[in-house]
């Protein structure tokens, strides 16, 4: 899992800079990418059975589904930014402790642009995923079944 | 083995108690004893009486509506048929079927339909005199046009009405009646087409050996019911209802002697209301006679529900029976009724009193939002979409049928409401508080219709449940049949009627 994850953020998105591929070591070695792929997995995936088997209100329109989907964007986002925070500023790899100390090697101006970067797209990806778990989702629901179409 | 239950209505009354048994059949109380068909007949000179109308025009559409619905077992499970249906094994749906043709009464004076004019002024040569028959009908009564029925005179309604076994639609009755069917007659005491038709009626099936099948018709469990007085007219006429007691007990008099010491008659009810009674609008007949319903009339149709689950247990003598409530009362609640019909009704008017009223009321928040209201649902199954979309409750078979017919049942608790004593089981409804409509029981859970959609989502896809083009009414039906019961059950209405 931690090679596909790897992959969708470091290829797909190109988030990988060689120039500092310290942070991105780390996030592959100490387990960062896996918590990142999770969230974009497990939040949308709770949202969502709670929104097509949970939630009884028979009068669900295309906009609740979008607020929803709004939501697990959003939350996705609010957790990918703190685990990639942590991840990278919080981090037990002494190299990328010193690389982030030391002014001169652009580290940290550069990791702070990362936990943002990692937010958004974690987010889009919970969109991405959250739409396929609808579509599944869906089939097992009795109250929300014609959502979102 | 299915049997057949012949109801006689006869005048304005036998027309209201009919209408009532067809309220309380729509709402899904059953005949017992195995009477799965029900044929009203109703008898009545008085072709344009808006009683009589409204009566055949429910009774259609009750028919219309269940031929619509695949195996209908809760609302509209029992069925109605005309005896015209039955002879000619036709499902075809005439409402004048439900009505027995009186000829000759449509445009003539009761003198003309005697021959009056045709006798002679002397006496003294002739074998029938006018003078003699002045003895017996006032000038008035002559005169009076029998196209309005017989505005409570008996004596002329016993002359008319006798030569109604002699129609067609008489011997159509007689030729469908096989044994286990069973009869149950419905008149008034105090006015003029009931009080006078009764006994004749009884007469004749007893006695008539000209009818087809008049042996078994002569040994079939006969049950009826006569009501006492229950309101007044608000004028003096040519009805003064300040007679209808004095009539009452010449009448009494007269079935006790001739029907009931007779035993012709198994089981005769009998129900009346003294006291504080409304008092209606004045009107001899015709259109204009469309009294509002009263709760009696809802008892009386309680009655035949009662005459049918006791049909095996009458002796010989004919047994009489009263009905009663248990609390007095000037506005009367589920709780005022005795447990047995309380049982009856209470859980059946209330499921359609949801239905009726969620249909104006809820369904317009539920239509094409909710996923019981849509046909047009991808990426499921087909069975996930719905056949309750825009189009059925656009459809002509659901304004001209359901609506119409929801609008009348909602009319007919109206009318009892507004009526003395009032029957009123019921709050006000509005989308909120929808499940907060039985008075004295709160329940608990949600109150808004919004329990009614999400019971329909879950309920929607039962195969069971399935329209075809030649049952569009079965999803509808079915399901809220289903639902309704259901949120009574979830939110503790009507305990003990769910538990019984």
């Amino acid at each position: 899992m931690n090679d596909l994850f790897a992959t969708i953020y470091e290829a797909l998105f190109g988030l990988y800079d060689s120039q500092f591929s310290l942070i991105f070591d780390t996030l592959y070695d100490y387990g960062g990418y896996n918590l990142l792929g999770l969230t974009f997995i497990a939040v949308p995936l709770i949202m969502f059975v709670c929104f097509y088997l949970l939630w009884k209100y028979p009068y669900g329109k295309l906009w609740h589904w979008l607020l929803w989907l709004l939501i697990a964007f959003l939350v996705t986002g609010g957790i990918s930014w703190g685990i990639s925070n942590n991840e990278i500023f919080l981090s037990d790899n002494q190299a990328l402790i010193d690389a982030l100390a030391d002014p001169e090697s652009g580290y940290e101006q550069y990791a702070n642009t990362l936990p943002l970067l990692y937010a958004l797209f974690n987010g889009l990806l919970s969109v991405a995923v959250g739409f396929i778990f609808s579509l599944i989702l869906k089939q097992f629901s009795k109250i929300q079944i014609h959502l979102p179409f | 083995m299915a049997k057949k239950l012949y109801i006689f209505g006869i005048g304005g009354t036998g027309s209201r108690v009919i209408k009532s048994l067809a309220m309380l059949l729509a709402s899904g109380c059953k005949l017992k004893n195995d009477f799965d068909t029900v044929i009203p007949i109703i008898i009545d000179p008085d072709t344009s009486n808006g009683d009589l109308n409204r009566t055949k025009d429910i009774l259609k559409l009750y028919q219309e509506i269940r031929n619509q619905v695949n195996q209908p077992d809760d609302f509209f499970g029992q069925e109605i048929k005309t005896v015209n249906e039955l002879a000619n094994k036709s499902s075809v749906v005439n409402s004048d079927y439900f009505q027995f043709n009186l000829s000759d009464v449509d445009q003539s004076t009761f003198a003309q339909y005697i021959g009056f004019n045709t006798l002679d002024e002397e006496y003294k040569n002739s074998k029938d005199d006018k003078n003699f028959t002045r003895l017996l009908y006032s000038e008035q009564n002559l005169n009076s046009n029998l196209n309005v029925g017989f505005k409570g005179n008996p004596n002329m309604g016993a002359i008319v009405l006798n030569q109604f076994t002699d129609s067609e639609d008489f011997k159509r009755f007689g030729q469908t009646f096989n044994d286990g069917d069973a009869i149950f007659i419905v008149n008034s005491i105090f006015g003029g087409t009931g009080a006078a038709g009764f006994p004749l009626l009884l007469k004749n099936l007893r006695g008539n050996r000209d009818i087809p099948n008049s042996a078994k018709i002569q040994d079939s469990q006969i049950g009826g019911i006569t009501y006492l007085p229950y309101f007044a007219l608000n004028k003096k006429d040519e009805i003064n209802s300040d007679s209808f007691e004095d009539k009452a007990k010449i009448a009494i008099d007269y079935y006790n002697r001739t029907i009931i010491k007779q035993r012709k008659i198994n089981s005769l009810y009998f129900i009346g209301n003294r006291g504080n009674t409304k008092h209606l609008e004045y009107a001899v007949g015709g259109k204009d006679q469309r009294n509002n319903a009263h709760f009696l009339e809802m008892a009386g149709a309680l009655a035949i529900f009662d005459f049918c689950e006791n049909i095996d247990k009458t002796s010989g003598e004919t047994q009489i029976k009263e009905f009663g409530i248990e609390k007095k009362s000037e506005n009367i609640v589920f709780g005022d009724l005795n447990l047995n019909n309380q049982k009856e009704i209470a859980k059946p008017l209330t499921k359609f009193k949801l239905f009726s009223e969620y249909l104006i009321v809820g369904l317009p928040k539920a239509l094409n939002t909710s996923r019981w209201t849509k046909s047009n649902i991808k990426l499921v199954k087909k069975i996930e979409n719905s056949f309750l979309d825009k189009q059925y409750f656009n459809s002509s078979e659901y304004k001209l049928q359901i609506d119409s017919f929801n609008k009348h049942f909602i009319e007919w608790l109206n009318e009892m409401e507004d009526n003395k004593p009032a029957f009123s089981p019921y709050n006000k409804i509005n989308w909120g508080d929808a499940l907060n409509l039985i008075k004295g029981d709160e329940g608990k859970g949600n109150k808004s219709f919004k329990s009614i959609d999400i019971e329909n989502c879950k309920l929607i896809t039962d195969i069971g449940f399935r329209s075809s083009p030649d049952k569009k009414h079965t999803t509808l039906i079915k399901v809220f049949g289903n639902s309704t019961e259901n949120v009574l059950i979830k939110n503790n209405l009507l305990k003990q009627e769910n538990n019984g």
